[in-house]
C-alpha cells in the first residue's frame, strides 16, 4: 500500500478533517453517485491503458492512475445524469449541459490552455463520455504528479520552511497569472489543491471551479469553492459577476501560505460558527505569522498579510508585483 | 520635487519663471485657455528651452456644464462639443469616438503623458460616475491599441462630496486598481468657492487614502491637479506630482470657474505664502506679523524672501502679484523637498510641521496679529485630524 501523502490525491481535505463550512459546497448528490468501476472495466473502456490503480474519491470524481504509451496519468471518472445523452451530430437545439459536465469541460479546457508549468496538465485523453453497465460517465486524463498535497504535508511534516513558502508563492502566482491571462479565476486555491512534486516544485490542481469572468456563471449565483478560503468579496453576491478578479485567488493563496507557515488558518478555528468565520474574514486583522513562528521573516510576513487584505485594492494589482516582492526576499 | 504649473488664462511669463526658478518641473496645459496654434508654438518653445514634463488637460468635462465658460474649446478643439447631456454618452461607438479624438489630439503633440477624457462625477455610483468609468475604460482600450504612445493617465474629476463614503471609495478603488494603466490624474471639485486650505477632515483622509492606495500600494503614477497647499499632504501620501497655478481658480478647482457669469470682481490682493504657517496669507497680515516682531519665524526661507527682507517692511517692499506667484511655487517646492521618503515618514514629518504651524499661529494671535477667516490657520486642525485618520485607515 502506498502512503496516502505520496499519492496523487484529489482530496477534499477539509471534509476529511471535519471543516464544517465545506460540506455545503460540495455536490452531495454527486458524492452519493460516484462511479463504481473495476480495473477491468477501465482497461476495457480506455483500450490502450495498463497498470490501472485506484487513487482516491473526491466530491464529484473518482481518480485512478494508469499507464498510457509508457507514461503514467491520472484518470478521472464522474457520473453524468442518467437522462443526459450527448448527441454530437445533433443540429437541433439542446438543453444546457448539467453542471458536472460543464465543470469537467472547464477543467479540461483550463488544463489544456493554461500556459503555466505550475498548473496541472491535461493528459492524452480529453473529455469523453461512456456508458458502463448502466452508468453514464464522463472521463478524462491528466498529468500524474509524484508528490504530496500540501494538506497532507502539513499533517505529516508540519509547516513549510520560509524559502519553500516563497517558492510555492512564486509558482502559484505564475499559475494564477496564466489563468487570468485566459480570463479565468481558479476559485479553489487551498492546501489540498496544491501538490509538491518530489522535485520540490509545486503544482496547482483542480480547475473544475475555474470561473470565466466573461463567460457564463458556473454557479448560477450560488457560492462555490471552499468557503474558508473565500476572499471577503466572494461573499458579496452583488460583487460576484462584476467585481471578482485574480485578486480573489491571491487572497486564497495568502490563506494557504499563512497555513503552510504557521499550521493555522488565519480566520478559522475548529468550533467557529459560520457567522464568526464570516466576521473574521471580513474584518479581523490576522495575527502576523512571525508572532506565531519564531524567527519567521518579517518581509514574508508583510507580503502574506498584504495578500490577505480585505479589499482587492489592498493586495497586489499585478501578479508580477507579487512575484517581484517574493523574489526580492528569496534567500534572505 | 514634482510640482506642475496648472496653466490657465494669462500665462505671460509665469510658466517660464517657475521653470527658471526650478520650483516647477512641468506644465499641465488647459485647453480652454489657449488657441491650438499658440499652444503648439508654446510647446515648441518649452521643448527647445527646458527639460520639463508637458501634459495637457483636455477639459472634456466642461462640455457637460451649462452654460459653460468654455472660451476656445468649441472652436479650437475637435473633441469638444458644448452642452453634452447624459444622452450623448449612450452607446459604445459614441464614447469611443470622444476618446479617440481626445487622445489623438494629444498623441499628435507628443505630450509626456496622455490624459483621458472624463466628466465630473458627484459620487462613485451615480450616472455620471458610470460615464466617467466608461470613458476611462474606453481610453485604456484605445490607448493600448496605439504604438509608441506616451503613457496614459486616466482622468478623474470628483466632487468633494464623493469622498464622504469610505465603502463607496473602497469599491471604486477596487475598480481603479484592476485597470492596466500607467496612472491617474485626479482633480477634486471643491465645494466652497473661496480660496482656503481648509478641507473636511474625513474627506481629506479619504482623498489621502485614495492617493496612497493608487500610488504607493498599487504603484500607479498619480498626478493631482488644482491642488495647491493640499498637494503637500497628497505628495506625502505618495502622489508623483501636484499642480497649482497663478490665479486662485487655478489653485483649487471650482465648478463656478467653468460656468458663464457676469464679468467683474475685484483685483486680487497681494499674498505671501508661508511654509512655516502652511498657508498663503495676506501681505497686510505679514505686515502685522512683522510689526509684532515675528517676521523671521514666518518667512519661507526661499530666494524671493529677499524682496521682503531688503525692504523696511513687507508692505513697503517691491512685492507684486507676479513675484507673489513665483514665491508661491518656491514655497511649495521647499515644502515638497522633504517628501521623498516612505509614506509613513512623510506623514509623520508633516504632522510635526502642522503642529509647529498651529503653535506659531497661536503665538502670533497671542501677540495681537489679526487674521482673516480663510487665513487664520483653522485648516491646520482639519489637516491634523485628516492626517491622523488617514494613518488609522491606511494602517500605517
Amino acid at each position: 500500500m502506498i502512503a496516502r501523502h505520496e499519492l496523487y490525491c484529489i482530496t477534499y481535505p477539509a471534509i476529511i478533517q471535519g471543516h464544517p463550512f465545506c460540506i455545503d459546497f460540495l455536490d452531495k448528490e454527486a458524492m452519493a453517485n460516484l462511479p463504481n468501476l473495476t480495473v477491468e472495466q477501465i482497461e476495457h473502456v480506455l483500450g490502450n491503458v495498463s497498470g490501472v490503480r485506484y487513487i482516491a474519491r473526491g466530491g464529484q470524481k473518482v481518480v485512478w492512475s494508469g499507464v498510457i504509451d509508457g507514461t503514467t496519468y491520472a484518470i478521472k471518472f464522474a457520473s453524468t445524469p442518467e437522462e443526459f445523452t450527448r448527441e454530437e451530430d445533433d443540429d437541433t437545439e439542446v438543453e444546457a449541459d448539467p453542471e458536472v459536465i460543464v465543470r469537467a469541460s472547464r477543467e479540461v479546457e483550463t488544463m489544456r490552455d493554461c500556459a503555466s508549468p505550475y498548473m496541472v496538465k491535461l493528459g492524452p485523453i480529453g473529455l469523453n463520455f461512456v456508458e458502463i453497465e448502466g452508468q453514464s460517465l464522463l472521463y478524462f486524463t491528466e498529468e500524474f504528479i509524484n508528490g504530496s498535497d500540501l494538506r497532507s504535508l502539513l499533517e505529516s511534516d508540519g509547516p513549510l520552511a520560509p524559502d519553500a513558502i516563497i517558492d510555492m508563492g512564486i509558482q502559484m502566482t505564475d499559475a494564477i497569472k496564466a489563468l487570468w491571462e485566459l480570463g479565468k479565476i481558479h476559485r479553489d486555491i487551498k492546501p489540498g489543491n496544491i501538490m509538491r512534486r518530489t522535485s520540490g516544485d509545486f503544482v496547482l490542481l483542480d480547475a473544475g471551479l475555474a470561473f470565466d469572468v466573461i463567460g457564463e456563471s458556473l454557479s448560477g449565483g450560488f457560492l462555490v469553492g471552499t468557503r474558508i478560503y473565500f476572499s471577503p468579496e466572494q461573499f458579496d453576491y452583488s460583487n460576484r459577476r462584476t467585481g471578482l478578479d485574480f485578486r480573489s485567488d491571491i487572497f486564497a493563496l495568502g490563506v494557504t501560505m499563512y497555513e503552510m507557515a504557521t499550521g493555522r488558518h488565519p480566520f478559522w478555528n475548529r468550533g467557529h460558527s459560520s457567522q464568526a468565520f464570516y466576521s473574521n474574514v471580513t474584518s479581523l486583522a490576522p495575527e502576523p505569522p512571525s508572532s506565531i513562528v519564531e524567527g519567521f521573516p518579517q518581509d514574508l510576513d508583510n507580503i502574506i498579510i498584504r495578500m490577505l487584505g480585505k479589499s482587492p485594492h489592498l493586495r497586489y494589482r499585478k501578479c508580477d508585483h507579487l512575484t517581484r516582492a517574493l523574489e526580492a526576499i528569496r534567500g534572505h | 520635487m514634482a510640482i506642475y504649473v496648472q496653466h490657465g488664462h494669462g500665462k505671460s511669463d509665469k510658466i517660464t519663471n517657475a521653470l527658471d526658478d526650478k520650483s516647477a518641473s512641468g506644465v499641465i496645459f488647459a485647453a480652454r485657455n489657449e488657441k491650438v496654434d499658440k499652444l503648439d508654438r508654446y510647446i515648441t518653445t518649452l521643448r527647445e528651452n527646458y527639460e520639463c514634463d508637458l501634459l495637457f488637460d483636455p477639459q472634456f468635462y466642461v462640455s457637460t456644464l451649462i452654460p459653460a465658460n468654455d472660451r476656445y474649446l468649441p472652436d479650437e478643439y475637435r473633441y469638444y462639443e458644448a452642452g453634452r447631456t447624459a444622452k450623448d454618452f449612450i452607446g459604445a461607438r459614441k464614447i469611443a469616438s470622444y476618446v479617440n479624438d481626445t487622445i489623438n489630439f494629444q498623441t499628435e503633440r507628443g505630450f509626456d503623458r496622455i490624459m483621458s477624457p472624463t466628466v465630473i462625477a458627484n459620487g462613485f455610483s451615480d450616472r455620471w460616475s458610470q460615464i466617467a468609468l466608461q470613458l476611462a475604460d474606453s481610453s485604456i482600450e484605445y490607448h493600448s491599441s496605439l504604438t509608441d504612445a506616451t503613457p496614459l493617465l486616466v482622468s478623474l474629476v470628483l466632487s468633494e462630496g464623493a469622498l464622504d463614503s469610505r465603502s463607496d471609495l473602497d469599491a471604486f478603488l477596487d475598480i481603479l486598481t484592476s485597470w492596466d494603466v500607467h496612472g491617474y490624474y485626479i482633480t477634486v471639485v471643491r465645494d466652497d468657492a473661496t480660496y482656503s486650505q481648509s478641507f473636511y477632515e474625513d474627506r481629506l483622509a479619504h482623498l489621502l487614502y485614495m492617493v496612497y492606495i493608487l500610488a504607493d500600494r498599487n504603484e500607479f503614477e498619480v498626478v493631482c491637479g488644482y491642488s495647491d497647499f493640499i498637494g503637500i499632504p497628497l505628495r506625502a501620501a505618495g502622489a508623483s506630482a501636484f499642480a497649482t497655478g497663478w490665479y486662485q481658480s487655478l489653485r483649487q478647482f471650482h465648478q463656478k470657474a467653468f460656468l458663464k457669469r457676469k464679468n467683474g470682481g475685484q483685483p486680487p490682493r497681494l499674498r505671501y505664502s508661508s511654509s512655516p504657517l502652511l498657508n498663503s496669507i495676506m501681505l497686510g497680515e505679514l505686515e502685522s506679523i512683522s510689526d509684532a516682531g515675528y517676521l523671521d519665524q514666518v518667512l519661507s526661507d526661499v530666494d524671493l524672501d529677499s524682496i521682503i527682507t531688503d525692504a523696511t517692511s513687507p508692505e513697503s517692499s517691491a512685492w507684486t502679484s507676479q513675484i507673489s506667484d513665483r514665491h508661491h511655487w518656491q514655497t511649495l517646492a521647499k515644502l515638497d523637498q522633504d517628501l521623498s521618503g516612505p509614506v509613513r515618514r512623510n506623514i509623520m514629518g508633516l504632522i510635526a510641521d502642522v503642529r509647529q504651524a498651529t503653535g506659531l499661529y497661536a503665538t502670533l494671535k497671542a501677540a495681537g496679529v489679526p487674521f482673516e477667516r480663510n487665513t487664520d490657520g483653522q485648516h491646520l486642525f482639519d489637516w491634523l485630524a485628516g492626517l491622523q485618520t488617514f494613518i488609522r485607515i491606511a494602517a500605517l
